[in-house]
This record gives structure tokens, C-alpha cells and sequence, in this order.
């Protein structure tokens, strides 16, 4: 921990690790699927595909024996995000769900950002109802603070509103939305062509659109003064800087 | 009535519907979706009563046959052209019965999760997980709790705030909004001291320290070896026909299955009997009720 205080730009071994696994092992593991396994159900290797991802995470997070701490600052960010997804239900899409992950990559790290979304993601259907959608859900959002995290130690998101407002947009239209609509679509079509991935595309757009507006809006609302009290706890009790 | 299959270990529970919903999704022949499909249903009917029969009507019903008219519309795959769309696009006979197949795949699984929800609840779920990965089960359950706690809390605090004059129910539009978004600030701030608070009662409690155990009121008893043992035995059957291609069916470009046999009757009835096993469980419990009750 006191080597990453010297050299807080560069990124840690185990964000490495971890980011090399999402970005290169997976989409390996999903075209061995796709035309390898040709015959086989899309849907059911999507499905172990996600979790294999998870698993990783929750092993590195396991085997370093995170503190007290650090448990409940993680418990209390995805209990929230929940909290907003039930105060929301009445608003198809309308949810803080990302912007509360977003906050916290940002503010504790990608392995943080990664946990409190996928958690939040898992949480939220125990009172929504699990179904074959929360692997991909909570893949999503745990992805979507994972990749927050990163940016904001390589410098490239900065905690200024408008640095995440367009990141929130962003990354929830084309990540969140992109991989879900893939999710819907493997459900019922045995080969993937271009015309049933843009149709399931075109349908999705205003709900993703939604879903993105609502996560700007909860970003510009929220953001400064979250920040501002995550910091202050992260200063007064001397919790792990990312 | 309280459902008895839900009562026995949470282990058993879980690799039963991990097993049964992983079948569903593999094997798409036809007489294993319609196995699945009215076992599924039918529990679903005995644990949730006349709320499941109505979702089931309502919803899955249509879900089913719109899926299943949908998936011919995009795909053109196969051999047996039935007729030629408007757009010069065929319609044939192997789409649609995938589409069929695929929408009963679909709707069983969601049949299944409905299942799961009334029968894996939280705690069972915390208990399994707890000895393998102990932080993120904590962090689950943690989170679990924390959910209703802070409904609460924020009642709390809204009552101090209209004591002042400063309730979301106070004041014109933006003055609400400004008192509605103070009240979730303090939340906040109340929310991550308290957890700081609680996780130094942790660290003073020895959490994390060796040598210390857990509560859990689940044994897994004779009833429960028994009941395991059979689920073993019935998937090696399914396995084992898996294996040699009893379970499979090839769609496109023309529909091949195997043909029926003694052997893939035998995997039916095994298939079959996995499926309806919580069903017969509840169904002989019930009956042995009866009996003693009848007794007295």
C-alpha cells in the first residue's frame, strides 16, 4: 500500500492483472463461443462467459483479507445505489444506479468501482426479482465503475462535473446499453446476424437514451457533494487511497 | 402450507435449481422443454397459488407466443420453405419451431427463477457462500440490511427537518426540492459515519481473527443425504444420455433428432422425475399431513 503512495499515477499490479482478463481474455473466451461451439446455445455461454468474469474479482478481493473498513464503505456505496434503484421504480430506466457506481470508481478505486456495482446489481434484484438478466446486469454496472476507476488514475477523468457527466453519458449508452441489448438478443436468435443486432439496437435506443439521460442528470446533482463527503471520510478515518 | 422441499438443506436447494435451470438451457429437444416447461409451472402454481397461475396467463403466456412469431421474422435459416414474405424473405418450417423451442427454453427459465426467489431466500443463499468467498457474502448481507435501515433513517430524519419547517412536504416547488435533496445529504453523511462506527465494533469484536465461527441454524440430516443421493443419480443418468446425444437436436439447416429408444425413455422419465422431485416432495409431505392430522 505505501509503494502506491509514491507512485499513485501508475497503476497497480492487480488493476493490471484484472484489466487484462476483461479486455483481452474474455473477448478471446466469447469468439471461441461464437465459432468455435457454432451449434451450441449462445445465451448459456454468454452467461458462464460473465460469470467467469466476476469470479477473478472476487477472488483477488478474498485472498488479500480486505479489512472491516473497507467492507462497509463498499456495503454502504451499493446499498445506496439499490436504495435509489427502489426510490426510482416507478421510472422505466430513470435510475442513479451508474452514477452512484461511477462515484464510486472514482473515488475508491476501479476494484471498489467494479464490487459496488456488480453487488448493487445483485442486491437490487433480490428485490426486483432474479431472473437470467442479473448476471448481465450486474456485469454492466460493475464494468462501468471498473473502467471509471482506471480513467481516473491514468488522469483521464477528472472529478469535475462535466468530465463525468459526459463519461456517465457515455459510458452508459454505449457500454450498459450495448452489452445488454447483445444479452436480449442472444435469448432468441441462434445466429447473430448484423440485421438482428441493429434491430434489437434501434428498439433499445430510447430506453438506453433514458437510461443515459437520467444517469447525466444524477451525476450533476449528485456528484460535487458526494465526492465532496467520500473525501472528507476517506481524510477524517485514513481509508486506503486507490 | 409450507413448502417442504424448501425446507430441506440450502445446499440441496441450490445445485437443485442450478442443475434443472442449467438442463433447460442446454437441452433443447422438445419433449425436455415440455417436461421442464409444466414442471416449472406447476411448482411455481404450489409455492405462489392463484398469484402465479394469473402471472403466468398474463404474461408468460404472451411472452411465449410473441417469441415464438418474432424469431421466424428475422431469421431465414432451413430447408423447408413454408411461403415467401412480402419483402421476398422465406418463411420456414425449422425457424418456427426453433422460435417455438427458444420461447418455452425462455419462459421456462423465468418459471424456474420464480421458483428460486420463493425458495433460495437470503439467508440460505449467505450460509452456502459464506465459507467460500466470507468478505462478499458479508458485504451482501451487510447490504441487504442496510436497505430497509436507511428507509427507516430517512423517516427519521425527515421528521427532525418538519420540526424546522424544512420537510419535502414544506415550502413552495424548489424550496421542497432543496429540502428533499438536504434530507438525503444528511442521509449520506449519517450513512457512511454510522459505517465507520460499525465497522470499528467489528475490528473490536475480532472480525476477520482465526478461530471464530458462524450461526446457522441449516444440518444436513438423513432426509437431506437421501434426497441429494437421488439428485446425483437422476443427473449421471441425464449426464451420461447428454453425452451420447440422446438430449440434443439440431435445428438448421434441417431439424435431426435421435430417434426414441428404450434408452431415451428411460433419460425422459429420469429428466422428468428431477424436474417434478420438490412437486412430489411437497405433494407426499402433504399426504403424510393428512394422515396423521386425520389420526388425532
Amino acid at each position: 500500500m505505501s509503494d502506491q503512495h509514491i507512485t499513485k499515477p501508475r497503476l497497480s499490479r492487480r488493476t493490471l492483472f484484472a484489466s487484462l482478463l476483461i479486455l483481452v481474455v474474455i473477448p478471446i473466451t466469447m469468439c471461441i463461443g461464437i465459432f468455435v461451439l457454432q451449434d451450441r446455445k449462445y445465451y448459456f455461454i454468454s452467461l458462464l462467459i460473465l460469470l467467469y468474469t466476476m469470479i477473478p474479482f472476487a477472488m483477488v478481493f478474498e485472498k488479500r483479507k480486505p479489512q472491516a473498513r473497507e467492507l462497509i464503505v463498499i456495503a454502504v456505496l451499493a446499498a445506496i445505489a439499490v436504495a435509489g434503484r427502489g426510490a426510482f421504480f416507478m421510472l422505466p430506466q430513470f435510475k442513479p444506479v451508474v452514477a452512484i457506481v461511477i462515484i464510486a470508481g472514482v473515488c475508491f478505486g476501479a476494484e471498489s468501482g467494479f464490487l459496488v456495482g456488480a453487488m448493487a446489481g445483485f442486491v437490487s434484484n433480490f428485490f426486483f426479482g432474479q431472473g437470467p438478466w442479473t448476471p448481465w446486469q450486474m456485469f454492466c454496472f460493475g464494468i462501468i465503475g471498473f473502467i471509471a476507476g482506471i480513467l481516473f488514475q491514468k488522469g483521464w477523468l477528472k472529478k469535475s462535473k462535466l468530465s463525468l457527466c459526459i463519461y456517465g453519458g457515455v459510458s452508459t449508452l454505449l457500454i450498459y446499453g450495448g452489452i445488454i441489448n447483445i444479452g436480449s438478443l442472444m435469448m432468441f436468435t441462434p445466429h447473430i446476424t448484423w440485421e438482428g443486432l441493429l434491430a434489437v439496437y434501434a428498439s433499445g435506443f430510447w430506453f438506453d437514451m433514458v437510461h443515459a439521460i437520467a444517469t447525466v442528470i444524477f451525476l450533476l446533482l449528485l456528484s460535487r457533494p458526494m465526492i465532496e463527503k467520500l473525501e472528507r471520510i476517506k481524510a477524517k478515518y485514513g481509508l486506503i487511497d486507490p | 402450507m409450507r413448502d417442504s422441499f424448501s425446507t430441506y438443506h440450502p445446499l440441496i436447494n441450490f445445485v437443485y435449481f442450478v442443475a434443472v435451470i442449467t438442463c433447460n438451457m442446454v437441452f433443447m429437444h422438445p419433449i425436455f422443454q415440455v417436461i421442464a416447461l409444466l414442471s416449472a409451472g406447476s411448482y411455481s402454481i404450489l409455492l405462489k397459488g392463484g398469484k402465479a397461475v394469473r402471472f403466468q396467463l398474463l404474461f408468460m403466456l404472451p411472452l411465449l407466443l410473441l417469441m415464438a412469431t418474432v424469431n421466424p421474422l428475422f431469421n431465414h435459416a432451413g430447408v423447408t420453405i413454408l411461403f415467401y414474405l412480402d419483402n421476398g424473405n422465406p418463411i420456414t418450417l425449422e425457424s418456427i419451431l426453433y422460435g417455438i423451442a427458444a420461447a418455452c427454453m425462455y419462459v421456462t427459465v423465468i418459471l424456474w427463477f420464480s421458483c428460486y426467489n420463493a425458495v433460495m431466500t437470503s439467508d440460505k443463499f449467505i450460509y452456502i457462500f459464506g465459507k467460500i468467498l466470507p468478505a462478499l457474502s458479508l458485504i451482501f448481507s451487510m447490504v441487504l440490511r442496510f436497505v430497509p435501515r436507511y428507509a427507516a433513517q430517512i423517516k427519521v430524519i425527515s421528521h427532525a427537518q418538519k420540526s424546522i419547517g424544512r420537510d419535502v412536504s414544506q415550502g413552495n416547488i424548489v424550496r421542497r426540492a432543496r429540502n428533499g435533496m438536504r434530507i438525503l445529504s444528511i442521509m449520506m453523511s449519517w450513512a457512511l459515519e454510522n459505517a465507520i462506527e460499525t465497522a470499528d465494533s467489528m475490528k473490536s469484536r475480532g472480525y476477520g481473527l482465526p478461530g471464530r465461527t458462524s450461526f446457522s441454524t441449516y444440518r444436513f440430516d438423513r432426509r437431506d443425504t437421501i434426497v441429494f443421493l437421488i439428485m446425483l443419480g437422476l443427473m449421471a443418468v441425464i449426464g451420461a444420455a447428454a453425452f451420447m446425444g440422446q438430449n440434443s437436436i439440431r435445428f438448421f439447416p434441417s431439424i435431426r433428432i435421435q430417434p426414441m429408444s428404450m434408452v431415451s425413455i428411460m433419460v425422459y422419465i429420469a429428466y422428468g422425475f428431477l424436474c417434478v422431485l420438490p412437486v412430489v416432495i411437497r405433494l407426499v409431505e402433504d399426504i403424510k399431513w393428512k394422515f396423521i392430522a386425520s389420526k388425532i
